[in-house]
C-alpha cells in the first residue's frame, strides 16, 4: 500500500514535468553492432526497424538538447536558462518535488501562462524540473545514453509505451512551443517531433551508437 | 471589481485582470511597502505572500491572485515583530532599505519550511533577493539569528 | 501634506504652543529663534515644544550610509538627548537650512563633526542656565541628561520643553565647550539607526511611495539613441488605451545635454506603461546611430600616446635608464557601468500656477530649490521661492542621484496636467537612458631600479570627462583633477613620477559613481605597483611599505593590515592573497582579498575580504562596518559584472538579467576594521570602493598568474 502511494506520486510528478521518455516496464535491451533494440510489448503494434528507429530519434534528440527542453533537464540542481543554457540567473534549486526551494519555488516567478515581454518568466501551471528521485537529465548526454535513459523504467517514471506516446502532447512538453516573447523554438515543430517521437517508439527504440 | 484579501482585510478593486498584483497593492489599495525594482522577476523587491508562497507581484496577473491569501510586508506581523523583523534591527541590515520588503518576505518562507537553515539553504531561499546596498552578509546574520529566535520562541510556547 | 503626513520625513509640520529653535546663524554662531518666521541667515537645528516633543533636523540626505542617525548623533550627544526621545526629519531644500543639504564625496558626518556637536551643546548650555537662574542655584551644581537639567545636590530636574520661556531669553555662549571624547554616550558607541525599524515594516517613505489625492502616473519613452531627439509622435492609439489622460513631449536636461521623450499620463502607472507601447514615434537619430562601443574604445587607444594635461611631474623621468629588464608597460581598462540604484529614478510633482511642490528621493536638495542656473528652478522656470522640495528616503544614490535629470523631467511632466503626477523610470529606462559612470582607460610604465626599487612610474588616463557632460562652463583647457584623483597623491616615494590626462570626446551623459574617478583609476594604479612588486621578485606588501616614510599614514595602515590578514601565513595551493590601498577625498582604506581557484573547473572564489579603513574618529562603527561590507559587494559588482556597452547608439543592456548586479550567494567572509586613533576625521561611503578591484586583481594574479589589466574580470580562469 505505502509502496503504490509512492509509486503514484512520483508517477503523477514525472508525467507532469518530463519532457520525454521512452518504452514500458518490462523492456530489456539487446546490443547489436549499431544500436541497441528494445524488447516492446506487443501494443501498440511495433515494426521493429533499427534504421528508421535511429534516425527518428536522431530528430527527437535536436528537440530535447535544445534549450527548450534541456533547460529544465539540468544536470545539477540548478535549471538553466537561455538559448546558450547558462545556469539560471539566481540559482533556483530542483528541491525535492522539482518545484524549488523556500522562498524560490518555480512558480513564485513562473506563471500559469508566459508573461507578456522579453525576458519575462515564461509560464505553466505545472512549471517545474524533474524530481530529485528522477531526475531525467538531458544535459550532456550523447543520443545514445538518452536513448537509453528514456526506456530505461527505472529513470522514465515507468511508463509504458502508451503513456510514452501520450507524453508527446504533456502540457510542460507543448510548452516548449509556446516559449514566450524572444525565445527560439524547438528545431522541429511540434508535430514533426510527435512524429519523430512515435516512429522511435513504434519502430523498436533503438539507440543510436554514439 | 477583483475581490482580493490583502493582511487579513477583503478589498474590492477596479482593476484590468492583467495589471500586476504588485501595482494594485501598490497604486489603487496603497500599501507601498512592497517595492517595484526590476518588473522582470529579477530582483525580487516585489515579493509578497501569496498563499504563503514568496511570489514575485511584479509578474502576478492580479487574476491569480483573485480571492487568494495576500499578505505583504505591512502584514507580516503586527507588531514589526516575526523573527525576521526582529533579527533585521538586531543586525542593522538596511542600508538604503529598499530591498528588504522583499527580502523579510523571503526570508519568513526560508524560516518557515527550515527551522535552522545553513547558509547554503540560505543562499538557496535569498539568491532572488537583490540588495544593491550590498547587506547580505548581515542577511545571513539576521536569518541564523531569526532562526534562534524563532526556536527559543517555539521552545517556550 | 496629503495623506503621507502620518510618516516622519518632513519638517513644517504645525508647531505645539510656545516653541525654540537653536542652531547656527550664517557667521556659524550658535543661535536661537521663537519663531522660525522671524529667522534670518539662522538654520535651525533643534526645535523644542511646550509638549515635551524635540526635533532635530536631518540635513543630510538619507541613502542608506546612515545620515539619520550619524547626524542627529552628533547634536543629540552634546544636547544630552537620546536619539530615542527625538523625532528626525530629513530637510528638503528649505532655504533656512543652506547649502549643506547635499550628501556626497563621504563628507556628510565629518563635515558636520564640529558644527552640530557645538549647536548641541550650546543648546544644552542655555538650558542649563535656564534651569539654575529659575532654581536660583549655581550653575555648576546643574547638569543635563536625557533631555533634562538635574540639580546635582536635589536631584530636582525640569525637562527642557519645561525651560523654553527661561531659555529664550538666554544668549547661547559663543564657543560652548564640547565633550570629551571619553565621555560620549552615542558617538563611537554600537547604535541601532532609527531608520531600521521603519524600513522592516514598509512604513519607511521612499520617493516611489509618495501618494498624493487625485495622483496620476506617467512612463516616458526616451530615444533609443542617445543623443537623438523627437521628430514627431502620433499617439492615436496610446490615446485610446484605457485610463490614459495624456500624452506629450517633455523635456529632460542632463548636465548640458536637452533630451526630449514622450509622456503617458494614465490613472495608473501600469495604464501608463501599456500605453507608452503604442507610442508611434520617429526620432532624428542622425550621427548618434553609428556610435558603437568597440570603436570608441579603439577611438580611447588611438589617443593613449597623447602626452595629454600632465598633473604631476616629479624628477626627470625622461632621463631614467630603461631596459626590458627593468621596466614594465601596460594598458588597462574600465568600463562604462550602471548605477542600478535599487529604485530608480521617481518624481511626484504638482504645478499650481507658477508654484511647484516636489517629492523625490535626491542626494542635492540644495539645488533643487536653489538659485543656481543649473538649479531645477532656473532648469524648469520657477521662481526658486516658488519651488517646495520634499525629500524621501532614497533607496540607493551611489553618486547617481546627484542628478536631477529625472526631477526635472517630471516637473515637465507636472506642467501638463492640473494634478500631481508620479513620473516613474522602469529600470529598462535607468540602465538604457544614463548618465552613466564613465570609462577610464590607463597607460602605466614601471621603472625598476638596480635595488629593485620603483624609480620611475607613470599613469596616463584617457577618457571622458564626466564634468564636460555636466557643465556648459567646463573648460577643456584646463585640467580637472577629478581625473587624476589619488594617482599623483598617493603617500608612495617614487623618484620619478608623471601624472596625466588625455581628454576624448564623448556624446554620453556622464556621472559620478561611488569614490568617482577613483573607482576607475585605483585599479590599474594599485594592480600596476603590484606587477612591479612581482617583477622586482619582492612582496607586494613589503615592496609597498619599502615605498612608504614609516611616518606615513600609508605605513600605519599596512602595517596593520598585513597583521589582521594573516599576510605573513603561507595559504594553500591554488590560493592566493592580494593587497590595495588607497587614498584619496580625505580617505583611506586597504584590503586584503583571499581567493581560491579550483584548477578543474577554473573557478576563482573569493573566500575573504579583510579591510581597514583609518577614520580617525568613529561616529557609528557598526555603520562603518555595513558601510564596507556593502562597498565590498558593490565592488565585485563593478569589477566583475558587464558593463554597459553600445550598438548603433543605443545601449545594448536592458535590466538585470543582462546587466547582473551580485546576489547573496556571491557574498565572501567580509572581516572590516577600523582605525580610529583620534586623528584627523575621514570619511566612509565612499573609500571601500578604489582598492577592492587591484586587491581582487592582484589575489587572482597570486593564485593563477593570470594578471587582470580589463574589466570585468572572467572569474572563470584556466
Amino acid at each position: 500500500m505505502k509502496t503504490s502511494i509512492r509509486f503514484k506520486t512520483k508517477f503523477r510528478t514525472f508525467m507532469i514535468i518530463g519532457i520525454m521518455s521512452s518504452v514500458v516496464a518490462t523492456m530489456a535491451f539487446t546490443l547489436n553492432k549499431e544500436s541497441e533494440e528494445a524488447r516492446v510489448p506487443p501494443a501498440p503494434i511495433v515494426t521493429k526497424d533499427s534504421t528508421a528507429s535511429v534516425k527518428a530519434f536522431k530528430q527527437v534528440y535536436t528537440v530535447l538538447m535544445s534549450a527548450r527542453c534541456m533547460n529544465c533537464h539540468p544536470s545539477g540542481d540548478i535549471p538553466l536558462q537561455g538559448e546558450d543554457s547558462h545556469l539560471h540567473t539566481m540559482q533556483p534549486r530542483r528541491g525535492v518535488d522539482g518545484k524549488g526551494v523556500y522562498a524560490m519555488k518555480c512558480s513564485n516567478c513562473h506563471q500559469p501562462a508566459n508573461t507578456p515581454g522579453l525576458h519575462t518568466p515564461p509560464g505553466n501551471p505545472n512549471w517545474h524540473l524533474p524530481p530529485a528521485d528522477m531526475k531525467m537529465v538531458f544535459q550532456g548526454r550523447t543520443p545514445r545514453q538518452l536513448a537509453k535513459q528514456l526506456v530505461d523504467p527505472n529513470q522514465n517514471g515507468h511508463k509504458d509505451m502508451k503513456k510514452l506516446i501520450e507524453h508527446a502532447d504533456d502540457g510542460l512538453v507543448k510548452a516548449g512551443w509556446n516559449p514566450g516573447e524572444g525565445r527560439k523554438m524547438p528545431p522541429m515543430s511540434h508535430a514533426a517531433f510527435k512524429k519523430a517521437w512515435i516512429t522511435w517508439l513504434t519502430t523498436g527504440a533503438y539507440a543510436p551508437a554514439k | 471589481m477583483i475581490s482580493l484579501n490583502v493582511n487579513q482585510k477583503n478589498y474590492r478593486v477596479d482593476a484590468d485582470p492583467n495589471m500586476p498584483l504588485l501595482w494594485v497593492i501598490r497604486d489603487i489599495i496603497g500599501l507601498t511597502g512592497t517595492k517595484y525594482g526590476c518588473g522582470v522577476a529579477q530582483c525580487g523587491a516585489c515579493t509578497v505572500h501569496l498563499n504563503d508562497e514568496a511570489v514575485r507581484s511584479c509578474v502576478t496577473k492580479v487574476s491569480r491572485a483573485e480571492g487568494q491569501k495576500i499578505v505583504t510586508i505591512e502584514g507580516l506581523s503586527k507588531e514589526n515583530d516575526h523573527p525576521a523583523q526582529i533579527a533585521w534591527n538586531e543586525e542593522n541590515v538596511p542600508q538604503c532599505g529598499y530591498c528588504h520588503s522583499g527580502q523579510i518576505m523571503s526570508a519568513a518562507v526560508l524560516l518557515r519550511e527550515n527551522p535552522n537553515p545553513t547558509d547554503e539553504d540560505i543562499d538557496a531561499a535569498m539568491a532572488g533577493n537583490i540588495c544593491r546596498c550590498g547587506t547580505y552578509l548581515r542577511i545571513r546574520k539576521a536569518i541564523h539569528l531569526a532562526a534562534e529566535l524563532q526556536r527559543k520562541g517555539s521552545a517556550s510556547k | 501634506m496629503g495623506d503621507i503626513s502620518r510618516r516622519h520625513f518632513v519638517k513644517s509640520a504645525g508647531v505645539a504652543g510656545v516653541a525654540l529653535w537653536l542652531g547656527l546663524t550664517a557667521k556659524g554662531a550658535a543661535g536661537k529663534r521663537s519663531t522660525l518666521a522671524a529667522a534670518k541667515n539662522f538654520t535651525p537645528f533643534i526645535l523644542i515644544e511646550s509638549n515635551g516633543q524635540i526635533t532635530l533636523y536631518n540635513i543630510k540626505p538619507e541613502m542608506g550610509q546612515g545620515t539619520y542617525q550619524s547626524i542627529p548623533a552628533l547634536i543629540a550627544e552634546e544636547f544630552e538627548v537620546s536619539l530615542d526621545q527625538v523625532i528626525i526629519k530629513n530637510t528638503g531644500g528649505e532655504k533656512e537650512f543652506g547649502n549643506g543639504q547635499r550628501a556626497g564625496g563621504s563628507t556628510s558626518v565629518r563635515g558636520s563633526y564640529n558644527e552640530m556637536r557645538k549647536v548641541g551643546a550650546a543648546a544644552k548650555a542655555v538650558f542649563i542656565t535656564a534651569a539654575s537662574t529659575k532654581w536660583q542655584v549655581a550653575e555648576n551644581t546643574c547638569y543635563a541628561e536625557y533631555g533634562k537639567v538635574i540639580h546635582r545636590p536635589t536631584g530636582k530636574s525640569a525637562g527642557y520643553s519645561e525651560l523654553i520661556e527661561e531659555a529664550s531669553k538666554i544668549d547661547l555662549p559663543k564657543e560652548p565647550k564640547l565633550k570629551d571624547a571619553k565621555d560620549f554616550k552615542i558617538i563611537g558607541k554600537q547604535a541601532h539607526r532609527p531608520d531600521i525599524p521603519i524600513k522592516t515594516n514598509g512604513s519607511a517613505v521612499f520617493g516611489i511611495d509618495v501618494q498624493l489625492p487625485d495622483m496620476v502616473y506617467a512612463s516616458i519613452e526616451r530615444c533609443p539613441v542617445i543623443g537623438g531627439t523627437l521628430k514627431s509622435f502620433e499617439a492615436t492609439e496610446a490615446l485610446k488605451m484605457p485610463g490614459v489622460i495624456k500624452v506629450d513631449k517633455v523635456e529632460r536636461i542632463v548636465g548640458i545635454y536637452s533630451f526630449i521623450g514622450v509622456a503617458v499620463i494614465a490613472n495608473s502607472y501600469w495604464a501608463a506603461t501599456q500605453a507608452r507601447k503604442k507610442l508611434k514615434i520617429t526620432w532624428d537619430t542622425k550621427g548618434y546611430e553609428t556610435y558603437n562601443s568597440a570603436d570608441y574604445d579603439a577611438y580611447l587607444w588611438k589617443h593613449a600616446n597623447e602626452e595629454g594635461m600632465v598633473d604631476k611631474n616629479i624628477g626627470s623621468i625622461d632621463t631614467v635608464k630603461t631596459s626590458p629588464q627593468n621596466t614594465i608597460d601596460a594598458d588597462y581598462e574600465t568600463p562604462v557601468i550602471a548605477h542600478h540604484t535599487l529604485e530608480p529614478m521617481v518624481c511626484v510633482a504638482k504645478v499650481t500656477g507658477d508654484e511647484v511642490e516636489i517629492w523625490s528621493s535626491n542626494q542635492v536638495p540644495n539645488l533643487i530649490t536653489g538659485a543656481g542656473d543649473n538649479d531645477i528652478p532656473a532648469l524648469t522656470g520657477f521662481k526658486p521661492e516658488n519651488v517646495k522640495y520634499h525629500n524621501m528616503f532614497i533607496g540607493g544614490g551611489f553618486g547617481r542621484r546627484l542628478y536631477y535629470d529625472y526631477i526635472v523631467e517630471a516637473v515637465n511632466v507636472a506642467k501638463l496636467i492640473d494634478r500631481p503626477v508620479k513620473t516613474l523610470w522602469s529600470r529598462e529606462d535607468t540602465t538604457k537612458k544614463g548618465p552613466w559612470r564613465m570609462m577610464t582607460f590607463s597607460k602605466m610604465s614601471g621603472t625598476l631600479g638596480d635595488d629593485g626599487k620603483l624609480i620611475a612610474f607613470r599613469h596616463k588616463v584617457i577618457g571622458p570627462n564626466f564634468h564636460e557632460s555636466l557643465f556648459k562652463t567646463f573648460d577643456k583647457t584646463r585640467l580637472d583633477p577629478s581625473m587624476v584623483e589619488g594617482i599623483g597623491t598617493q603617500d608612495y616615494q617614487i623618484p620619478n613620477l608623471r601624472t596625466a590626462y588625455v581628454k576624448t570626446d564623448s556624446h554620453l551623459p556622464g556621472a559620478a559613481f561611488r569614490s568617482v574617478v577613483s573607482s576607475t583609476i585605483c585599479f590599474p594604479h594599485e594592480s600596476f605597483v603590484d606587477e612591479m612588486a612581482h617583477k622586482a621578485g619582492k612582496d607586494p606588501m613589503e615592496f609597498r611599505l619599502n615605498m612608504v616614510a614609516q611616518t606615513s599614514d600609508t605605513w600605519k595602515l599596512l602595517q596593520k593590515l598585513r597583521e589582521l590578514s594573516n599576510w605573513d601565513k603561507p595559504l594553500a595551493k591554488n590560493k592566493g592573497r592580494g593587497v590595495a590601498q588607497w587614498k584619496f577625498f580625505g580617505c583611506q582604506l586597504g584590503y586584503v582579498v583571499e581567493v581560491a581557484h579550483d584548477p578543474v573547473t577554473g573557478m576563482i572564489k573569493i573566500d575573504k575580504v579583510t579591510a581597514l579603513i583609518d577614520l580617525g574618529v568613529v561616529v557609528n562603527p557598526d555603520n562603518v562596518k555595513n558601510q564596507i561590507e556593502g562597498a565590498v559587494i558593490m565592488s565585485i559588482s563593478a569589477a566583475t559584472k558587464p558593463g554597459i556597452t553600445f550598438k548603433n547608439g543605443v545601449v545594448e543592456q536592458s535590466n538585470f538579467y543582462d546587466n547582473p548586479v551580485p546576489r547573496i550567494n556571491e557574498t565572501p567572509q567580509i572581516d572590516v576594521h577600523i582605525l580610529a586613533d583620534g586623528g584627523r576625521m575621514k570619511g566612509v561611503g565612499e573609500p571601500g570602493v578604489p582598492p577592492f578591484a587591484p586587491a581582487l586583481a592582484n589575489a587572482i594574479f597570486a593564485a593563477t598568474g593570470k594578471r587582470f589589466r580589463k574589466m570585468p574580470f572572467d572569474l572563470q580562469v584556466n
